[in-house]
């Protein structure tokens, strides 16, 4: 068995405990999930550091890859919140998507070796991991987007002691959201950016990058809409988490039609 | 286990007018016991019960008649008798709260482990009685963690202050407004305050009445005139005025909910007739329950602890069957039994920890340590059987941890 195989097998187990969890409320099984999750992603991180040794170069020159690192970033961004007691639920939620996102990338994720990147600017790599770390933000938000909908609507349907005495109180997931969604909007403004010089540096004409930075553009008028909002009228809650799921679902409409309808449209990388 | 006998006048065998009249305290039950019986008794507003481990219960008909005036038949009317396993397993119920006219309300708990003071200072609880209520407790202790029981509220108070939890997490920060200083306000304002709450305002027509509570409850008093800028500034609302129309009205919220850029709000509206516009719920982050809505959870909460009496069952069921095991296990033989056990189980462990494959190195290893250990174990077994009686045995029992709930009972 590889590390790769491996790394998904530990997520897949960790996803069945998490789900054990909804209906086995149990000290044990919250410490073991904790300390499974944290091997899913030392187990994630070492195949990243291997595949991109095997391909000498950072392993996201594919679709596929790509997505395994937006998977690995957002693990990354759950771990403080599943360590912490009032909102280690989230990763219950989080942690069967993130290994049904890895299941179904995975067979794809391989080295690649005939797309090698020769014009290695190093507003690649800015580039790339901004939007890709912007996106794995942006999906973690979306989830607690989700959690928070749901618990809104146990709370006004008075049913708090079953499912929703698990879910994290409404203040701190709007709170999680509002940081995800912060720092996810920083992280993609950032990645457009360098996108965008590094795009100058390589003289490619717009028309040929033109579908993803209007998809990209998209994208980020949705949410810098939703940050504006909350400051400017207080947009908070269940606003908040409908326009974000609306703009991760638009993310993933944007990937799939850009993907059949252009394809080869963008150097690299994900979306933008 | 047939010694053990428990005499029971409640809430469901007898009227509030009877039950009123009995109290029966540790001291009258005293002259009643012979050499070696133990006895117990516990005094609630709905229960009087004296649990007995001794030959005959019926003697105690007479303490009781002795103690109310009641005629001994009439208390054979209104009373139940348990037996042995029963006695137990009714002991374990009623200090899980499922016998309480309140189902599954925790209060009796500590009434259960005050009488058990009571009955120890006087001496009339021993080895077999201590036992069981220390089992009584550790079954509540299950009953309460295993199950839904204790998580589902049965008052409207707390049920309302579970809710602003969901809302808020630590209410300890929360900035709570009580509007009304009656008693459902003060009460409701208590449990908050209970939970947490530090930050408290009250606010009240006769401003007199809000200082006397925001003193007791070291909240801070508020004119009735500050109602909308209070209402600005707080996270928690709790409305109980006796005012025949709504104080808070939707066209007042839609403003203040903008100007508080829909910062969340909950809203407990628990007058009769109701302080809170029923529209006022419907504003985006305004969370309002009122008195109906609170009452209804509530009665679902009370449904749901009596859908795990199932699950309390088998705890309860479990207990007992153990304790029955260890009232069995109470004698000089079955206790050498169990040193024996002990000691096979140790030499079993040694052999297990030496690494050495060599089959008759592992014999000889063993037949020494069996030889040690058996010496060891000679003066005990000796001591046992020359000395079998109860306190000898569950002290010999505790020494070697031979009960599985040893580090309980260790606790003290």
């Amino acid at each position: 068995m590889n590390i790769v195989e491996l790394y998904l097998d530990i997520y897949l187990i960790t996803s069945l405990v998490c789900i054990a969890q909804l209906f086995v409320r149990n000290q044990v099984i919250i410490s073991t999930t904790k300390t499974m999750f944290l091997a899913c992603v030392v187990f994630h991180l070492i195949s990243i550091i291997l595949l991109g040794v095997q391909s000498h170069q950072l392993p996201l020159i594919s679709l596929p890859q790509a997505i395994n690192m937006m998977v690995f970033f957002a693990s990354l961004i759950v771990i403080p919140l599943v360590l912490r007691q009032a909102t280690y639920i989230l990763g219950v939620f989080f942690i069967p998507v993130a290994t049904f996102t890895i299941a179904f990338t995975l067979p794809f994720a391989g080295v690649n070796s005939g797309t090698v990147f020769h014009s290695y600017q190093y507003w690649y790599p800015i580039h790339t991991l901004s939007v890709i770390a912007g996106e794995a933000l942006l999906g973690v938000a979306a989830i607690v987007s989700i959690v928070y909908l749901l618990h809104e609507r146990l709370i006004r349907k008075g049913k708090i002691h079953r499912l929703g005495s698990i879910l994290p109180p409404l203040r701190i997931l709007d709170k999680v959201l509002y940081n995800a969604l912060t720092f996810g909007f920083i992280a993609i403004t950032i990645g457009m950016i360098a996108g965008a010089l590094w795009a100058t540096s390589l003289n490619l004409a717009l028309a040929h990058i033109a579908p993803k930075v209007i998809a990209g553009a998209i994208t980020w008028l949705i949410f810098a809409i939703s940050i504006h909002q909350r400051f400017a009228i207080g947009w908070r809650g269940r606003r908040t988490a409908i326009i974000t799921l609306i703009g991760f679902s638009c993310i993933i409409v944007l990937l799939i039609v850009i993907c059949c309808l252009f394809p080869g449209s963008h150097g690299t990388g994900l979306l933008l | 286990m047939n010694r053990i006998q428990c005499l029971s006048i409640n809430h469901n065998t007898a009227p509030a007018s009877l039950r009123e009249k009995i109290r029966v305290s540790t001291s009258d039950i005293i002259p009643f016991l012979k050499k070696g019986d133990e006895a117990y008794v516990i005094n609630t507003c709905n229960r009087t019960e004296i649990y007995v481990l001794g030959e005959n219960i019926d003697s105690f008909f007479s303490l009781l008649q002795k103690c109310s005036d009641i005629d001994v038949s009439k208390l054979r009317e209104y009373s139940e008798i348990f037996s042995g396993k029963d006695a137990i397993r009714h002991l374990f119920m009623l200090a899980s709260g499922l016998e309480s006219a309140v189902f599954g309300e925790p209060q009796i708990l500590g009434q259960v482990k005050d009488a058990y003071r009571d009955s120890l200072k006087t001496g009339m609880s021993s080895t077999i009685m201590n036992k069981a209520l220390h089992r009584a407790f550790r079954t509540a202790k299950r009953v309460r963690t295993d199950t839904d029981i204790g998580r589902l509220p049965i008052s409207v108070a707390s049920e309302a202050v579970d809710l602003s939890c969901h809302i808020f997490g630590d209410i300890k920060n929360a900035r709570t407004l009580v509007i009304g200083a009656g008693d459902m306000a003060s009460l409701a304002a208590k449990r908050l305050k209970d939970r947490g709450a530090s930050n408290l305002c009250i606010i009240n027509r006769t401003y007199e009445k809000a200082v006397d509570l925001a003193h007791e409850l070291g909240g801070k008093p508020m004119h009735f005139e500050e109602l909308v800028s209070a209402l600005h500034e707080s996270d928690i609302v709790v409305s109980s005025t006796g005012a025949p129309f709504p104080i808070i009205t939707h066209a007042m919220m839609t403003k203040l909910m903008k100007e508080r850029k829909y910062n969340p709000l909950f809203i407990m509206d628990i007058a009769m007739p109701r302080d809170v516009e029923e529209e006022v719920g419907k504003l985006y982050n305004c969370y309002l329950y009122n008195i109906d809505d609170l009452k209804s959870m509530v009665e679902k909460n009370l449904n749901g602890r009596k859908d795990q009496i199932v699950k309390a069952s088998e705890i309860i069921d479990y207990e007992t069957a153990m304790f029955e095991k260890w009232l069995k296990s109470l004698n000089a033989t079955e206790t050498i039994k169990d040193l024996y056990d002990l000691m096979d189980q140790y030499i079993a462990d040694q052999i297990d920890k030496e690494i050495s494959s060599d089959a008759k190195e592992r014999e000889a290893m063993e037949a020494a340590l069996r030889s040690a250990t058996k010496k060891f174990l000679n003066r005990t077994v000796n001591f046992l059987k020359a000395h079998p009686d109860i306190a000898t045995i569950e002290h010999t029992r505790r020494i070697f941890q031979l009960d599985e709930d040893y580090q309980d009972r260790n606790k003290g």
